[in-house]
């Protein structure tokens, strides 16, 4: 790392960026993580409103959405990833929902960036977050009829135990041994 | 009636000579293909050819990890084939799982399914390993120990038995059923 003041040179472009957005969009914060990196944390309800602004201000791409798992919190956090072309600047957009079956629902973004179906369907399939709008979403997408609705990238997924069931090999396999032979 | 077994030897050294490859690529070894193809080992003086059909093919190469769902239409393809055909498994995932022995999506004996005649180790094999497995292909074509196509036919019950505990009664029909309602997409964006 180099000293703060050599950091602010460098980071100048990028705080301008965010600075222009923010005028725009009270509700979100945002900060600078390094050279060409940045991110935002929101409200998940104004997700649509974001992005949109985000497209006017030049993010031009959407590159994933990715899903990530707090058990202990009951949250999920979904992170928007954009790349700018015209900046070559990589935003983060990151948001929070309930964990829960049930309440882990998202508005689409798809009109906004058409490439967001496949992601979206992605985090359907995998984490159970349901997606309002995408009318896509009960479409089998890549998990079989078998694991639809298991949801194996939650943390509280029991692996091992699904593995033993399905494929009936690893009965002799004990999680607390270090060294065992299979 | 012709007794067609003085003719043997002629048969399965052709065979031997002209083995053709289903172009059906699973997991990461499809790119240990290009390699083999290209001047370097170049498989096409053993008169090997990658073939997009496999009604023309003798010779399934399984690259790499299987599914399940890769394994229905590995299956599907396999019965295809005309026979004789040959089953050579690649890398250690269609062995005993590989690297992906714990994971919920990936098959671990790839044996119970469809009959496998050679299995090359190794996680990607190199070229030369292929090689190698290709010269025991040959070698077991030529006296006649690559019969898996009629263990398959003498065993199907048990193979039978082993894909219905993994996908369910009637996998066939639902598969097939399954895309129906969605290949008709009615908003055209």
């Amino acid at each position: 790392m180099a000293d703060g003041q050599e950091e602010g040179v460098k980071t100048m472009r990028e705080e301008t960026i965010i600075q222009k957005i923010l005028e725009k969009a009270p509700y979100a914060e945002g900060k600078v993580r390094r050279e060409r990196r940045i991110e935002f944390k929101i409200p998940a309800e104004r997700i649509r409103d974001f992005l949109m602004l985000l497209k006017e201000k030049d993010f031009e791409s959407m590159m994933q959405i990715t899903v990530v798992d707090w058990p202990n919190d009951g949250e999920y956090e979904l992170v928007y990833q954009m790349w700018s072309y015209t900046h070559a600047v990589h935003a983060f957009v990151k948001t929070r929902i309930p964990r829960d079956l049930d309440k882990a629902r998202m508005p689409t973004v798809r009109d906004i960036y058409p490439v967001a179906e496949t992601y979206e369907r992605d985090a359907h399939d995998f984490f159970g977050v349901y997606f309002e709008g995408n009318d896509k979403m009960e479409m089998p997408w890549i998990l079989d009829d078998t694991e639809q609705g298991l949801f194996p990238y939650r943390k509280d997924f029991d692996w091992i135990g699904y593995v033993k069931k399905k494929y009936k090999i690893l009965d002799r396999f004990d999680e607390d041994k270090d060294n065992y032979v299979i | 009636m012709v007794d067609w077994r003085l003719f043997e030897p002629l048969f399965n050294y052709a065979r031997k000579k002209s083995m053709w490859i289903v172009a059906f690529c699973t997991g990461c070894g499809g790119i240990e293909m290009p390699p083999l193809m290209t001047s370097r080992y170049d498989l096409e003086r053993f008169g090997m050819m990658p073939n997009p059909a496999p009604r023309m093919a003798d010779l399934f190469l399984i690259t790499g990890y299987v599914t399940p769902k890769t394994l229905k239409r590995i299956i599907i393809t396999y019965e295809m084939q005309p026979d004789p055909k040959y089953v050579m498994a690649h890398g250690s995932c269609p062995l005993n799982g590989g690297p992906y022995w714990d994971s919920y999506n990936a098959i671990k004996h790839l044996d119970k399914y469809i009959p496998v005649d050679v299995v090359i180790a190794g996680c990607m094999p190199r070229p030369e390993a292929v090689m190698d497995g290709i010269n025991k292909m040959m070698e077991m074509i030529e006296n006649g120990t690559a019969d898996g196509w009629k263990r398959y036919k003498e065993n199907y019950e048990w193979y039978k038995k082993n894909q219905d505990e993994l996908f369910g009664e009637g996998w066939r029909e639902r598969e097939a059923r399954r895309w129906l309602p969605w290949l008709m997409d009615k908003k055209k964006e």
